[in-house]
């Protein structure tokens, strides 16, 4: 795509406004998805072809792990240490933590294992806020409609209407941690509105909600002796006997031993795809956000689903090219900040579905309206200059990491607007789980990203930090009660010669292990002792 | 802003000779020019405070610590990534304060040594972030927590401080007390606790 126009002649004509007017574009959503969304991308689908979703439909870059083969042979677990313990929470980020944190209060015994440290997930990068009904004018129910309807009616109903009733309570938790929210004058909670909803919903603190939150869970939990083991990315799950989940391998990075972890309940809370960076799109996730534990759950035989949805971001940074893809919180969009194309023209309702306005920008770089930076890149503005003149002083006071990243730019918000372009931000998809989190696999929990049905095919601003904390206290607390008094049992590697069977059955190719781990631009492959500066062979 | 330009310029990390394009992080020059970096490598966004590195600029001898994520690859820059420190010997329970009256007590028992700062300015200087961390400590061992903890909103928790700090007073660790405290004693919004009664009440259902 080069037919944008160029940059310097675009934010030549750009002068920021007071009032423009809206967009009358009539387009129905389903018409723009269909269009310009990438989930509708030709040829970027499959159909699996061997495990629990043998025949669904499913991305093709998410296939090629899911029907990978394993990364370890017994032989590797032959001189392998064994510990023992209640619980094996996998992955740092809020969900693993409100896990950890409320089954270790039950009693329980909890290692929490996690790919890099503790808290580098994307809980960490979350900006806008969480949604929680706790305005006047606002009900559960309405919150509930909501998410069925940003959903597109996939969603898992007695989850969302769980999720949503444990809303308020998730808010109280985590203020008794320790979280700060956004109050005004008289101490009530503040609240914006999320694209796509009946009223405004979401709080928030600044746009670090995210920051503020992990920061807090972090502290509670290294605080509550629960032992974490950082920089120790779990490999592959366990089964015992009868195809249950009885703990799993992880392998150290300092180190490079492998552990194998004896638990009676394995918790996954390992988070989204971003970094698989589906259809050549930027991220706006994490750096260890590679779908670890849908390739880890698949091959124990638990049910998948929605894994032809991923959520495109509307508002990734899409220049300078060092930051592109970070995210722009849609809190900026919520306090009135308007898209423009090249033009200076609105085009889409900017509170609309994130997969509507993420599809209208793609549709207006396509069509030559869009702003072109580069060979490479092009976007459409984000007028935060605008927001800034209506409501001076908005950006300081709610907008601080905005404001950040304007400097790492070079460029101020309040004065120019920043261009943004898509960028992949959410796998709407994942493991079935029921409202304790259970999957289908005896023993194995799914909280968080990894799983799927909650938001259907689209997810609205704010459920998910709603949705971490609200299944990962009920999972932890759920676990912690089944496990009592529940002996170990033997663990093996059973279910990967299962596997191995199906792939060579079904032809598959065996060159590619899996779970990912890390982005292959990292070259974590030729890292032989892990600890990086060995140039790549 | 100004179009890329995809000149290559020359730096050192950890003591490689690199020669990447000017338009890329420090990490993301790493991976460019062929060396593996998993540790040390997190959000890319300058929230999670992982990459944190050492950079001497070619016109300078001043040592500066920043975040590698959001570090311009400059020509002449040199580089050092820095492990991450073990954690703070601070430990505390929020539950065991027993009320707010009790805070400032209770801080001088957990973080003693935040009273022996030498206002050597280590902290503030090393703060990729730019937050008045001695002033922060300073405000807290005074008591004025909700002060305190204002000034780290922005902390990302990446402990440069802490390893500047002479006397181990673990300042990113005092900043986010200061706040946890402010959370725990005194948030109590009117609006969640009036919903959260109406719902123990059993007033607010779903229709599915």
């Amino acid at each position: 795509m080069t037919n944008g126009i160029p940059f310097s002649d675009a934010l030549g004509n750009y002068t920021p406004q007071r009032f423009r007017e809206p967009s009358n574009d009539p387009t129905k959503t389903r018409d723009l998805l269909e269009q310009f969304h990438p989930d509708y991308m030709p040829d970027s689908m499959t159909t699996l072809k061997v495990g629990p979703n043998q025949g669904d439909v499913c991305h093709k870059q998410l296939a090629d792990v899911l029907q990978s083969d394993a990364r370890i042979e017994e032989a590797d677990l032959a001189g392998a240490n064994t510990v023992e313990t209640d619980i094996l929470v996998v992955g740092g980020g809020g969900a693993g933590c409100a896990a950890a944190l409320t089954a270790a209060r039950k009693g329980a015994k909890v290692i929490l294992a996690t790919k890099l440290r503790l808290g580098d997930s994307n809980t960490v990068m979350a900006e806008g806020g969480i949604q929680s009904s706790v305005e006047k004018g606002d009900t559960p129910q309405m919150h509930y409609d909501d998410t069925v309807k940003g959903g597109h009616h996939y969603v898992d109903k007695p989850l969302a209407a769980q999720m949503v009733m444990d809303g308020p309570d998730v808010i109280r938790w985590l203020i008794q941690q320790g979280m700060q929210f956004d109050v005004d004058k008289y101490g009530d909670l503040l609240t914006r509105r999320a694209g796509g909803t009946s009223a405004p919903r979401v709080v928030y603190y600044r746009d670090y909600t995210g920051l503020e939150m992990m920061r807090v869970l972090r502290e509670a939990l290294t605080n509550a002796g629960i032992e974490v083991w950082d920089y120790n990315p779990t490999v592959e799950l366990l089964s015992n006997d009868q195809g249950h989940c009885a703990g799993a391998v992880v392998s150290s990075l300092k180190n490079c031993s492998y552990t194998l972890v004896k638990a009676k309940a394995v918790i996954l809370a390992t988070g989204g795809i971003g970094r698989m960076h589906l259809n050549g799109f930027p991220t706006s996730n994490h750096f260890g956000a590679t779908g670890d534990g849908l390739v880890m759950a698949y091959r124990m035989g638990a049910k998948l689903r929605d894994l032809d949805s991923f959520q495109y971001h509307p508002s990734g940074l899409a220049y300078p090219q060092h930051l592109a893809g970070t995210l722009i919180t849609e809190g900026v969009r919520s306090a009135g900040a308007y898209l423009l194309n090249g033009h200076g023209d609105r085009f889409v309702d900017e509170l609309g579905p994130r997969d509507h306005v993420a599809a209208a920008i793609l549709r207006e770089c396509e069509e030559g309206r869009g702003v072109q930076a580069n060979e490479t890149t092009s976007g459409v503005w984000l007028d935060t200059p605008g927001v800034e003149l209506r409501n001076p002083g908005i950006l300081k006071s709610r907008f601080p990491k905005l404001l950040q990243l304007g400097r790492k730019c070079g460029t101020d918000p309040a004065q120019e607007p920043l261009l943004i372009y898509p960028t992949l931000h959410y796998q709407n998809g994942g493991v079935v789980i029921d409202g304790n989190g259970c999957s289908t696999v005896r023993g194995l929990y799914c909280i968080g990203e990894v799983c799927g049905g909650i938001h259907g095919k689209n997810r609205l601003m704010g459920n998910s930090l709603l949705d971490i904390i609200s299944f990962g206290r009920r999972a932890g607390e759920h676990a912690a009660t089944e496990v009592l008094g529940r002996p170990h049992s033997n663990v093996s590697t059973e279910h990967l010669s299962e596997l191995r069977r199906q792939l060579t059955l079904a032809d598959m190719p065996m060159e590619n292990q899996g779970p990912m781990l890390f982005p292959d631009y990292a070259k974590f492959e030729t890292d032989s002792d892990y600890d990086g500066l060995h140039k790549a062979k | 802003m100004s179009e890329t330009s995809e000149q290559l310029v020359n730096l050192t990390i950890n003591s490689k000779p690199i020669n990447a394009p000017g338009s890329l992080s420090v990490i993301q020059a790493l991976w460019h020019a062929g060396y593996p970096r998993v540790k040390s490598v997190g959000c890319l966004e300058g929230v999670c405070g992982s990459c944190r590195v050492m950079v001497r600029r070619a016109d300078s001898h001043e040592l500066k610590m920043e975040l590698g994520c959001q570090l311009l690859v400059e020509e002449g820059m040199e580089v050092i990534f820095l492990v991450f420190p073990n954690p703070t010997h601070h430990t505390y329970q929020l539950e065991d304060i027993k009320n707010s009256w009790e805070v400032q007590d209770q801080f001088h028992q957990i973080f003693p040594e935040a009273d022996h700062c030498r206002h050597c300015g280590g902290c503030d200087k090393s703060c990729p972030k730019g937050i008045e961390i001695e002033r922060g400590v300073d405000l807290a061992s005074k008591g004025r927590f909700g002060e305190a903890g204002e000034l780290f909103v922005e902390c990302v928790m990446c402990n440069f401080c802490m390893t500047a700090c002479p006397e181990l007073i673990a300042p990113n660790h005092v900043g986010l007390f200061s706040r946890r405290v402010t959370a725990y004693f005194h948030i109590r919004p009117s609006n969640l606790i009036n919903r959260l009664e109406m719902l123990r009440k059993g007033d607010l259902q779903i229709t599915q």
